[in-house]
């Protein structure tokens, strides 16, 4: 590894105009996939500036009903807080299908949307990667991409996001607070990440130096869930993965909105066609699986992925039915065993 | 154990003069604290704990202290020959040891490390730490909790600590009245930057099984390396280096982390057990018990992080299916595949 110089942040606005002020400075909070890609070379900071004495480690109620989490909270205390699993389940079962138990201890909130693409020619300093090194190629494109992308991808970059919390958020209409050497801002959560076009280096519309302080979650009265598909049964990134959040009026779903992961750049949440023809309907599988395949009309798939296109409907409609309750959970809400398919070793905890 | 060596100066004498290898004299280097290292053959300078041991020290003692140079080929090793004429004058021939002096030429702390084993920084540090004045107070005792506590499995045995004199003799101010000033405890100013030295590393007290240990690392070295490469805490095992195995699992207050995708710097302030730290003595913890009873483990090189994993899943008492455990598990790879004597193993805890 690199070396580098290491700063502990007094504040945040130290902590942001420290490492705005060094064009070769990062935040580090968690560390777990940062200083894996630093091991590997991937990364290379020349001064890290350690974020956690900033605490930023509550979960507090906001007025309206949302709930806000602040960015040093761990995944682990995240998705345990009963706020969290009750009016968000779909958070808490984002955050337990990912990683291990030791990386979700160790993982923050503000650190996990801003992991890097587990592409593996992005993770191979000997292969081109424009992501990694720009104008250097793309290995993916021609190379072995059966976990890449099928929406917004470049001739650039086919990489995908490899978070699950992401999606969640994504679906939920999270807002990011920040600040930055401009000051504070808000960004919707959707608008958080980006396509990567010309620039694939770039993951995020945040500034260098712009530290996320919290992730706001806005009321929300209805039902939310996270689907995942996954090559081993835990501790295994998503192929595709699926957020829905549902609120119903009666029997009919007044507003629907869907996020899906594994499948681009950024959460990809569903064109509004797509998530307007859900509104107003009654729940049934024939009215799921039209909309799954209006949602992968668009889909280009690669040489490698085509195979996430049936599986991405399948598994919409999948998590569309168990959201509205026409199809159990597989496991209580809130946990793993909701989150994964096929259980995990093939069982489900008890109900 | 081996019986310490006497010294053949008392400590707190005056330590007679003798020619050095570069040809001074030991008296004329009073006026500052002196630490003369002793090294065998066997103790490789090339080691990186060692090197980082004696940068440690002689950060310890910076604005006073100083080695004794001796020649190449041991160019960045100040040492002395262990079977030369200053250890026959200390009487400590053939031996690796560690001598310090203070300012007046007094002996005032000296140890040995017998053939074989190695030194452990940490241990040194923290006697080094005990005799260090809080800043303006009075002396404090010597024989404080870290020194009188050896990390179980450590090569340098209490015994040959002498800081056990050293507190009976109370005139403990070794350090001049800069470095004392500065001497802050780490744990009340976790916020402050740390300093580098010129060579880029940052000193560091890492709270590891109820010891402190100061350190002076890279802040580039991770957890993991610190903890076995400069503490000599092997029973954390590397395993990939990568976070997917789980064999380098510790407790970082009180939750499972993995050591070698944490730097050793952000640890400071942490709360940290290893496996070392787990039993209560020579009562095994009843994860570590348990898997002795249900023989949760074939080669044995993951069970101290399948073992730590699962020590912090039971704190919260909660009776996991088979399932549960397993996902819960599935950080720790076990490449013997003794997983259903593990769950056994853990099941049978949360039974208790």
């Amino acid at each position: 590894m690199h070396p580098f110089q290491y700063q502990r942040a007094s504040s945040p606005a130290q902590a942001s105009a420290a490492v705005a002020a060094q064009p070769t400075a990062a935040f580090v909070a968690g560390g777990t996939s940062q200083l894996d890609l630093m091991k590997e070379g991937v990364l290379h900071p020349e001064l890290l500036v350690d974020v956690t004495p900033l605490g930023l480690t509550s979960i507090t109620p906001l007025e309206g009903g949302g709930l806000r989490l602040g960015a040093g909270v761990s995944n682990t205390a995240a998705a345990l807080h009963p706020l969290v699993r009750q009016r968000y389940p779909a958070v808490s079962e984002a955050l337990l299908a990912g990683a291990s138990t030791q990386i979700r201890n160790m993982a923050s909130l503000g650190g996990n949307p801003l992991q890097r693409t587990r592409c593996p020619y992005f993770r191979d300093p000997a292969q081109p990667c424009n992501k990694r090194e720009p104008g250097s190629g793309c290995a993916a494109l021609g190379g072995y991409n059966r976990v890449h992308a099928l929406f917004g991808a470049s001739d650039k970059c086919v990489a995908t996001h490899p978070s699950d919390l992401a999606v969640a958020l994504a679906a939920l209409d999270a807002q990011v607070q920040t600040l930055g050497p401009g000051g504070p801002r808000v960004i919707p959560f959707t608008e958080l990440h980006r396509l990567p076009g010309d620039t694939p280096q770039q993951d995020t519309t945040l500034a260098h130096g712009e530290l996320i302080t919290s992730l706001d979650l806005p009321a929300f009265n209805g039902r939310s869930h996270y689907l995942k598909v996954r090559e081993r049964a835990s501790y295994a990134f998503a192929l595709v993965s699926c957020a829905v959040a549902l609120e119903m009026e009666g029997k009919k779903i007044r507003r629907a909105r869907v996020a899906l992961g594994g499948v681009a750049h950024k959460p990809w949440r569903l064109p509004a066609a797509v998530e307007t023809m859900l509104a107003g309907q009654k729940p049934s599988e024939k009215l799921f699986r039209a909309a799954a395949a209006q949602a992968f009309a668009e889909a280009r798939p690669l040489e490698h992925n085509a195979y996430k296109i049936p599986m991405g409907r399948n598994l919409l409609v999948r998590a569309l039915l168990e959201t509205s309750g026409l199809q159990p959970l597989q496991g209580p809400a809130g946990t793993a065993f909701a989150a994964s398919v096929g259980g995990v070793s093939g069982e489900v905890a008890a109900q | 154990m081996p019986t310490p060596p006497r010294p053949l100066t008392a400590l707190g004498a005056l330590v007679p003069d003798c020619a050095l290898p570069d040809g001074s004299r030991l008296a004329d280097r009073r006026g500052q604290p002196l630490i003369l290292a002793f090294a065998a053959h066997a103790w490789d300078p090339a080691a990186a704990y060692q090197s980082a041991l004696f940068a440690r020290l002689v950060q310890e003692f910076d604005g006073g202290a100083a080695f004794v140079d001796v020649p190449p080929p041991a160019e960045t090793w100040h040492a002395l020959d262990a079977h030369g004429a200053v250890a026959a004058r200390f009487g400590l021939t053939g031996q690796r040891a560690l001598v310090l002096l203070d300012e007046q030429g007094r002996l005032r702390w000296q140890v040995t490390v017998a053939p074989g084993q190695p030194i452990q920084a940490g241990q040194v540090l923290a006697a080094l730490e005990a005799l260090r004045p809080a800043p303006g107070a009075a002396p404090r005792p010597a024989v404080s909790a870290p020194a009188e506590a050896p990390a179980p499995g450590s090569g340098l045995s209490r015994r040959t600590f002498l800081t056990a004199t050293l507190a009976a003799s109370a005139l403990l101010l070794l350090l001049g009245a800069g470095t004392a000033a500065e001497a802050a405890p780490p744990e009340l100013a976790p916020n402050v930057a740390p300093r580098p030295a010129a060579d880029g590393t940052v000193p560091l007290t890492l709270r590891i099984n109820g010891q402190s240990h100061r350190l002076q690392v890279e802040p580039r070295v991770m957890l993991l390396d610190a903890l076995r490469e400069q503490l000599h805490l092997t029973g954390t095992k590397k395993g990939c280096d990568h976070g997917q195995c789980g064999a380098c699992t510790v407790h970082l207050d009180g939750h499972s982390a993995l050591a070698c995708l944490t730097l050793a710097v952000m640890n400071e302030g942490r709360t940290i057990t290893t496996i070392e730290g787990l039993a209560r003595g020579e009562e095994l913890h009843p994860v570590q018990a348990a898997f002795v009873k249900h023989d949760a483990f074939q080669c044995g090189y993951c069970t101290p992080g399948q073992i730590m994993t699962a020590s912090a899943l039971v704190q919260d008492q909660q009776k996991r299916s088979a399932a549960e455990i397993r996902e819960a598990m599935s950080g720790n790879l076990c490449r013997c595949a003794a997983y259903a004597n593990i769950i056994a193993a853990i099941q049978e805890v949360q039974g208790a």
